[in-house]
């Protein structure tokens, strides 16, 4: 109800701003008109992507406790499913928020613009709203009602309700990405082209696809780790080995469906970044060699990071298997790894996106640990695979970080500063996109090695050394750190336009600002949301966890309490 | 412990030896050996004993120091790396919008020009109501002036007008970030588009500006790749004033380096 009133007020805000044309802007105080935006826009999306990437996260745990009968991925279901509906409000009053801000900052864009998406803004996405919100309610109120055989029904609901997340998540990527790639044709002017385009053209533009794929597979990835920081938080707060023992394995859990997300995420990224520079080419050099460059530097960083954290805690999953260094794996796992990064720095070089030949090469060199060990008899420690898998980490880290020189422009790049000859390659695309793969390749190898050790051996849930924590709670400060600093990326590719090429912005603020200022407020974003969720977490959690420390009917004398 | 930080100095140290003997610049020196730093504390990390059970106020304590630690290293990080000085593209910006941001004032002083003239004929037209009624003094009535801004006279004053052309396609040379692709004196481009140093001896200005207007119109040879893609934008049309486009293939056409290679043009249109 409160969201309806919400949105009421939003779109007669916008209306009664509709009627006044030329109405002037105010001025916001102590952060300027574009930073106020950008910090309620990116909460707006952190709380968005979690709510649309949790129940996909979430269905799928559902399912997986349905099939193997095993109660602790309902838990799991359940209680993530408790915490997202608390952050659905959070949602909404971001949301709202940030259209008053928009409107406040810049009334007569955010009119021109919500005129152009009157459908998008007033009809469908308020439409989908409330269908979102009435099957998230519906989903968790029937969990205790539809089990046992009613279970299918449930999960076909949860599947209903990601549709619809689904949907919205379209939708509203049609005038986000509007803002970057405005369809055009050739010959005919931007503004021309615009007056005559159906919302279809609008909402269909080249980057929309590509954006809507990356955040799918990012609300997956994000998900999982806040999941992973939940389960960390009550881990922490555990006071029986009963508890830590779920807590472990929720973790554990999370972040398994969260590098799912994340193998994927190089790749729609590269593939979003591919669409947009094939629409505008300024955008690439923009990006990676001029004012954003540094900015592209420090999400290698956060990546680098986030891959060797994921790795780590995988390692630190094996450590506490019981039998875990009789686990063997054939020779071909670390020859591979060891030149996976060489060979495919050079395929890249040969064969560049979108040749297939690339595939030829490639595919059969990566398969082959998997399909040829029965013809390789020789074999070498799951400790040793791992090891060797951390090195090329860090050789294909360093060459994902190493730029072309150590400028924030390549405009003016001195000599002294800039990669010589012979080392350029490192700072090339295919050099990055070869270090992308094979951290790619080595967490799946990670991954298959784990699942061996794991049939071979026996869990001891509960007993992961306690330094693991620390890492679910740090793998959920990179993933939404670097959310943040990517949305900033995605916004600051329209340059001085609001919408690209179409409408400037004419404000003094429509400068790139400075990487340090930028992660100040990034930093600023991280840590107000992850302080509501871990707020949330708890006010959601630790009423079940009373429950379970103090059963029911335990034999209490009248007037003991 | 010690042997893995021994073996991290020694793979810095020769990183650093192999980069140095190369003319690789410092920083990038400094950049390897702090990835092999990097690498013996990932080494040091995963055979680390293990870190026993914390809870209550000491398991709380150690999250907000990780949590401060974090922000701590975030920001430090990113401010560590060269950073872009906005007033670069600040200034470039106030040229490029500088026409529209005039206009956007002129618009409204106009609408409040409007609004004036609205009013003073809705005076009129009463004025001459109270005169039909017969009370002359009505005439005597006025009205104070509307509070609107008086209208700039000197509002949209156009780049390079009756300016030196050349300084124009210099300057629009920068401003619409042209070397970005481009290699000329010497400077900028990144092989993506043709070098430019001879191109006013294979091209007329008319030639050169229909290629920044429809850049369909005219392919480099060599760049077949390039061409069939549309590397070469097709928004300089919508972003400059003709006689940009002009100053621009004026001051290209008289760059005629005849020891630089610019490839041959081919027309297609």
């Amino acid at each position: 109800m409160a969201l309806i009133v919400l949105f009421s007020l939003c779109v007669a805000a916008t209306g009664a701003c509709a009627q006044e044309v030329g109405a002037s802007s105010v001025e916001l105080p102590y952060t300027g008109n574009r930073t106020a935006v950008w910090v309620v826009a990116q909460l707006h999306i952190l709380f968005a992507a979690f709510i649309l990437g949790a129940p996909i996260f979430v269905v799928i745990s559902e399912w997986l406790g349905y099939r193997k009968q095993d109660p602790r991925y309902d838990r799991l279901a359940k209680e993530i499913t408790k915490i997202t509906v608390i952050l659905f409000s959070m949602t909404a009053v971001t949301g709202g928020l940030f259209i008053f801000v928009l409107l406040a900052a810049y009334p007569q864009f955010t009119t021109s613009f919500i005129n152009q998406f009157y459908m998008v803004f007033a009809v469908m996405y308020p439409a989908l709203f409330i269908a979102e919100t009435i099957l998230m309610y519906a989903y968790l109120y029937t969990w205790d009602v539809w089990k046992g055989e009613k279970k299918g029904r449930h999960i076909a609901l949860g599947v209903l309700l990601n549709l619809v997340c689904l949907l919205i998540l379209f939708v509203i990527n049609g005038p986000t990405s509007f803002m970057n790639t405005p369809p055009k044709a050739e010959g005919v002017s931007p503004q021309d082209f615009i007056a005559a385009a159906t919302l279809w053209d609008k909402i269909a533009n080249q980057s929309w696809f590509p954006l809507s794929l990356h955040r799918i597979d990012g609300n997956v990835a994000f998900g999982g780790f806040i999941a992973g920081m939940i389960a960390a938080y009550m881990y922490m707060g555990a006071k029986s080995q009963e508890e830590r023992a779920y807590y472990d394995w929720m973790g554990f859990a999370a972040i398994w469906i969260a590098v799912g997300g994340s193998l994927l995420q190089p790749f729609t990224g590269l593939l979003l970044a591919y669409e947009m520079c094939d629409y505008d080419f300024s955008f690439c050099p923009y990006m990676m060699a001029d004012q954003l460059s540094m900015f592209f530097e420090m999400q290698g960083m956060m990546i680098g990071l986030l891959f060797l954290a994921i790795n780590y805690y995988s390692w630190l999953s094996v450590k506490r298997i019981e039998g875990a260094e009789n686990v063997r794996m054939t020779i071909l796992a670390p020859i591979v790894l060891v030149v996976l990064l060489p060979v495919t720095m050079w395929v890249m070089n040969k064969y560049w996106i979108p040749d297939p030949m690339s595939l030829a090469f490639l595919l059969p060199l990566t398969l082959s640990p998997f399909l040829l060990s029965r013809f390789v008899p020789k074999t070498v420690s799951a400790r040793s695979v791992i090891k060797v898998g951390f090195i090329v980490m860090l050789v294909s880290d360093a060459v994902w970080l190493t730029p072309g020189g150590f400028v924030a422009t390549g405009t003016d790049m001195p000599d002294d500063l800039k990669l010589p000859e012979g080392w350029d390659f490192l700072a090339s695309m295919p050099a990055k996109l070869s270090a992308i793969l094979t951290l790619v390749f080595v967490t799946v190898v990670n991954y298959v090695l784990y699942n061996r050790t794991i049939k071979q051996g026996t869990i001891l849930w509960g007993k992961i050394d306690f330094v693991s924590q620390f890492v679910l709670i740090f793998l959920a400060f990179i993933s939404t750190w670097t959310m943040g600093l990517m949305g900033a990326v995605r916004s600051l590719l329209k340059k001085y336009f609001h919408t690209y090429s179409l409408v400037s912005d004419l404000s003094a603020e429509s400068f790139t600002p400075t990487l340090s200022y930028s992660a100040w407020w990034i930093t600023a974003i991280t840590v107000f949301f992850i302080a509501i969720v871990s707020v949330a977490a708890l006010v959601a959690l630790r009423p079940s966890v009373s429950r379970v420390r103090e059963p029911e009917g335990s034999p209490v004398p009248v007037g003991a309490k | 412990m010690f042997k893995k930080l021994t073996i991290g100095l020694v793979v810095g140290g020769a990183l650093v030896g192999i980069a140095h003997s190369q003319e690789v610049p410092f920083d990038f020196q400094k950049l390897f050996f702090i990835f092999a730093l990097i690498g013996a504390v990932v080494f040091m990390m995963l055979d680390a004993s293990p870190i026993g059970t914390m809870n209550g106020g000491k398991s709380v304590f150690a999250v907000i120091t990780f949590w401060i630690l974090l922000i701590t290293a975030c920001i430090a990080g990113a401010s560590l790396l060269p950073q872009f000085n906005p007033e670069d593209e600040r200034a470039k910006i106030d040229k490029l919008l500088g026409k529209e941001r005039a206009a956007s004032q002129k618009g409204k002083a106009e609408e409040l020009i409007a609004r004036a003239k609205a009013l003073d004929e809705q005076v009129k037209a009463l004025e001459e109501r109270l005169k039909g009624l017969g009370g002359g003094q009505a005439a005597s009535v006025s009205l104070p002036p509307p509070s609107g801004e008086k209208p700039s006279s000197t509002a949209g004053t156009t780049a390079g007008g009756g300016g030196d052309v050349m300084k124009v396609g210099e300057e629009q040379w920068q401003l619409q970030e042209c070397y970005n692709c481009h290699k000329l004196r010497g400077e900028g481009g990144k092989k993506r588009g043709p070098e430019l140093d001879n191109i006013g001896s294979l091209l007329t200005v008319e030639e050169i500006r229909s290629k920044i207007y429809d850049p369909k119109s005219i392919m480099a040879e060599g760049y077949e790749k390039e061409y069939q893609k549309g590397v070469m934008p097709d928004k300089f049309k919508d972003l400059m004033e003709p006689q940009e486009m002009v100053a621009l293939a004026t001051w290209l056409g008289s760059f005629k380096n005849t020891s630089v290679n610019t490839p041959k043009p081919i027309k297609k249109k």
